[in-house]
């Protein structure tokens, strides 16, 4: 272990509610992510920015489970879930959104809103079979609390309107609102505001920093710097797989391999 | 025993590999499994009866067979696939809309023809011997069409303009269109030589099997699709080697297996491929082949 | 109404009966979870065969059909049994053949499923007695009631009935229920399901299954009141008309699967029967599959989600005034074939 590692293992271990050690992922010879480690402390929005190929997203990705890594560990309060299925991580109370909406499209977004929480009683096929008496107090009181996702957020005029039929920007609150249903440790936000409008990207970065003040813990992968400065700290740099610095944004800035790295692409 | 299987092999590799080229061209260019293909064979093998039925020499018919398939693919896909495609049509969806085009096609056939199996005329012509193998003449013109049709197709992907702009917007549409290719005429091109080759293929067939029915075809669809996907669809280097492959495996089971169940050749290797590898066996080297040319 | 009719009618509106739990079943997989099984036909093969193996009796010596098993159970036995036999079929392909494929792949793959099943009962006298298939299968309770030939086609009428709403309560709690939630997320974002926590394999599986045992019911129903089955019954194109039949009623839209089985398979293809014979043999039929092709092509063309589309469902939140209504429909959740 070099002393880096020594000391982050000592004094951010209470901390860091996710913890990736030497997490890798190679496609033939090529190597996508060539062995990262990092923490993502708890309470905190993280930032994982970087050039272009730099890594991040898969890097993201097989945080979530969607990408089996190489090789790695990837420690959830503790609990290693490197190369678990996705839906097995989620279970464990880490929630995620796509570079692409991966809203419902088909369905309101009241339901998008309920489909969210894991373990209804209603979504087994015997608690189906056994028919509205079963489930539907849990139903009800999961309405109440979309409905109170839904107010704060401000989307009560959507409300039953079919998902499909959103602008990108309510499509990407959403999926955020969608995450919060299920209670989530930690959300890992996959470029949150690609393709957004400038108004409702402020929105959705003031939900953001409130959901912080309530202590959720975030990772987020981003492009823009402007959002990247306001919303995070700490902030991870990658270029070209690797980690390449890490600290507060004033360090990243004055870091010169940053520099390098973003000029030389 | 052995040559006698290879050599049926061979023929039937022939009249696979024409359909199974055009097949694949078809799905490289428009990105839909095209289930009417067979049906459009068989067509054209009913076109070449009724012309040998009205007393024309029988090698008339894979000519007008030939162009039935060409014409009428082109028309297919301009009236009917692509404002099916243009107005958002999901890839299932089009694959309901050929099976439903396939059975139109079937049944006006039998509407037409009635359900009987007719022939066309073409004898078999004296034995030759090859290599230890025997052969028929009319196998041996059958397989030397489809030599020649093969190779011309080869001859134009690589040095024409139209087989440069064909590979091009096969695999990349929307740059091909950017560096001004003209998308529309390329698919019509496409198709015309897809549905030629197509036809060829109806009318070799026909003479290979000696007699048939408005089912022919579509029968014949599954070992088509089987050598196009296990040389990665859109590659018609590929398909060659997937035809000869499942030629060759469809005769020697024939001959040492069981005769009723040499579909199920065709059948498997479909089904293990799109499960197990859906890009096809080939499709590297064949991509690698077509990148370098 | 004159004995004829009385006949014919009872006997559409068994079939009617028979498509509709078919297509409910269908719906489940293809409209609600997404699955394009192609396939579905020989679940209802496979209900059908169980049921009538278990009606006519183990195989004697001196009997012209071969088959395997046989027993002699009473009615609703051998439907119940032909529901486990859709089931089981279901869950076997469903192992090995439901992928990650892209939509149309996945279709070829169900496709040469259910062409390699017709390909090997029909070569195989022994299972099922080879492309003969089975006939002369008894219909159930029809010596305990002594029915004149009418009254029993009605009696037949009112069984099929029973089991119809029985087959449509359970769809209907499926449905209404969070699972029918769980899997049209599945539906629209395979991926954004998983990352909720759900286990697409599984609710993939579930659906496929459930559809199963409903299409082996189906099959079962039908096979005792035809009292004969054969390979030649269950080609990929009856598949292709009940796709049809959901495609044009709407799909995940149980009302409008519901006319869609009234639409296509009985009324087309039924409906013919009045024509007046013309031309030869066989051309009648070939005409009305020209008719269901071309039907099927207008509909897809100008009604894409049906006649009955999916229906948006409002949810009253609490403290909120009366929900608005809108007229949108919902987006698609598929990439169009333009996008590659």
């Amino acid at each position: 272990m070099t002393s880096v590692q020594r000391q982050r293992a000592s004094s951010a271990a209470q901390a860091a509610l996710l913890r990736v050690d030497d997490l890798a992922k190679s496609y033939g010879g090529v190597h996508a992510v060539a062995g990262v480690s990092f923490d993502v402390p708890r309470g905190r929005i993280t930032g994982l920015i970087g050039p272009n190929g730099a890594g991040k997203s898969t890097a993201l990705a097989m945080v979530a489970g969607a990408i089996k890594p190489s090789r790695g560990s990837v420690l959830l309060n503790g609990t290693n879930v490197a190369g678990w299925p996705s839906h097995k991580i989620a279970r464990r109370g880490l929630a995620r959104t796509f570079q692409q909406s991966s809203d419902f499209s088909g369905m309101t977004v009241t339901e998008n809103l309920l489909t969210a929480p894991y373990g209804q009683r209603g979504d087994t096929l015997r608690g189906a079979l056994l028919g509205r008496r079963y489930w539907r107090a849990e139903q009800e009181s999961l309405t109440a609390r979309a409905a109170d996702l839904i107010e704060r957020f401000d989307m009560a005029r959507m409300a039953n309107e079919f998902a499909g039929t959103l602008s990108g920007g309510q499509r990407r609150l959403l999926e955020i609102m969608r995450a919060l249903m299920t209670e989530p440790e930690i959300l890992l936000l996959d470029e949150a505001m690609a393709g957004v409008n400038p108004a409702l990207g402020a929105r959705i970065e003031d939900y953001l920093l409130q959901l912080r003040q309530d202590g959720l813990t975030m990772l987020m992968v981003e492009h823009e710097m402007s959002v990247v400065e306001r919303l995070c700290d700490p902030v991870i740099v990658m270029a070209q797989g690797e980690v390449l610095a890490e600290g507060t944004m004033d360090q990243i800035r004055s870091d010169h391999r940053v520099l390098d790295a973003y000029l030389n692409g | 025993m052995f040559l006698h299987a290879i050599g049926f092999g061979i023929v039937t590799a022939a009249v696979l590999a024409l359909a199974a080229v055009g097949f694949t061209v078809q799905f490289g260019i428009t990105n839909i499994l095209n289930l009417a293909y067979g049906d459009v064979m068989t067509a054209a093998a009913f076109v070449a009866y009724v012309s040998s039925s009205a007393g024309l020499n029988p090698w008339w018919g894979m000519v007008f067979g030939g162009l039935f398939g060409a014409v009428f693919s082109v028309l297919l896909n301009r009236f009917l696939y692509t404002p099916f495609i243009r107005r958002g049509a999901r890839l299932f969806t089009m694959i309901i809309v050929t099976i439903a085009v396939s059975l139109i096609l079937q049944n006006c056939l039998q509407a037409i023809f009635g359900p009987d199996f007719v022939s066309v005329r073409i004898s078999a012509g004296a034995t030759v011997r090859v290599l230890g193998m025997v052969f028929t003449a009319t196998q041996l013109i059958v397989i030397a069409i489809a030599a020649v049709a093969l190779a011309a197709l080869h001859g134009l992907l690589r040095y024409t303009r139209l087989g440069k702009a064909m590979r091009a917007t096969a695999s990349d549409p929307a740059l091909a269109r950017n560096c001004g290719v003209q998308t529309r005429w390329v698919i019509d091109g496409a198709w015309l030589l897809s549905g030629l080759l197509c036809g060829l293929a109806g009318v070799a067939l026909v003479t290979e099997l000696g007699s048939f029915d408005f089912t022919t075809g579509s029968v014949f669809l599954i070992p088509v699709i089987a050598a196009a996907v296990l040389g990665g669809v859109g590659h018609p280097y590929g398909a060659m080697l997937g035809a000869l492959v499942i030629g060759l495996a469809t005769a020697l089971d024939a001959t040492y297996f069981s005769p009723t169940y040499q579909d199920v050749v065709a059948f498997l290797v479909l089904i293990v491929v799109l499960l197990v590898r859906p890009q096809g066996i080939f499709a590297e080297v064949a991509s690698q082949k077509e990148v370098a040319a | 109404m004159s004995l004829a009719w009385s006949f014919y009618i009872a006997t559409v509106l068994v079939y009617l009966g028979v498509d509709l739990m078919a297509c409910w079943g269908l719906n489940l997989q293809y409209g609600y979870t997404g699955i394009v099984n192609f396939s579905f036909i020989i679940y209802q093969a496979a209900g059908a065969y169980t049921a009538a193996v278990l009606t006519l009796g183990p195989q004697t010596a001196g009997s012209f059909q071969q088959y395997v098993g046989g027993a002699n159970l009473p009615f609703p036995l051998p439907v119940i049994a032909g529901g486990i036999a859709g089931g089981l079929l279901s869950a076997v392909v469903g192992v090995i053949a439901l992928r990650r494929l892209r939509s149309d792949y996945q279709a070829m793959v169900f496709l040469v499923i259910s062409l390699i099943a017709t390909a090997v009962v029909t070569s195989d006298v022994g299972l099922f007695n080879g492309p003969a298939g089975l006939s002369l299968i008894p219909q159930p309770m029809s010596t305990a009631l002594n029915l004149s030939l009418v009254g029993y086609r009605w009696f037949y009428v009112g069984l099929t009935a029973v089991i119809c709403l029985i087959v449509y309560a359970f769809v209907w709690r499926i449905t209404s229920a969070p699972l029918g939630r769980s899997l049209r997320a599945v539906r629209d974002h395979e991926q954004g399901a998983a990352a909720l926590g759900k286990n697409v394999t599984g609710l993939r599986m579930t659906s496929f299954v459930v559809g199963g045992v409903i299409a082996g019911i189906s099959g079962a129903v039908l096979v005792e009141f035809i009292s004969a089955w054969s390979p030649g019954a269950w080609l990929y194109q009856e598949t292709f008309v009940l796709f049809a039949a959901v495609i044009v009623g709407g799909t995940a839209n149980n009302a409008g699967v519901a006319l869609g089985a009234l639409l296509v398979p009985v009324a087309f293809l039924e409906g013919s029967r009045f024509l007046p014979q013309f031309g030869p043999p066989g051309l009648i039929d070939a005409l009305q599959w020209v008719a269901v092709g071309l039907m099927t092509l207008v509909f897809l063309w100008f009604w894409p989600r049906g006649v009955l589309p999916e229906r948006r469902r409002i949810i009253q939140l609490p403290g909120q005034q009366q929900a608005r209504t809108g007229l949108q429909r919902p987006v698609d959740y598929e990439k169009t074939a333009e996008t590659r």
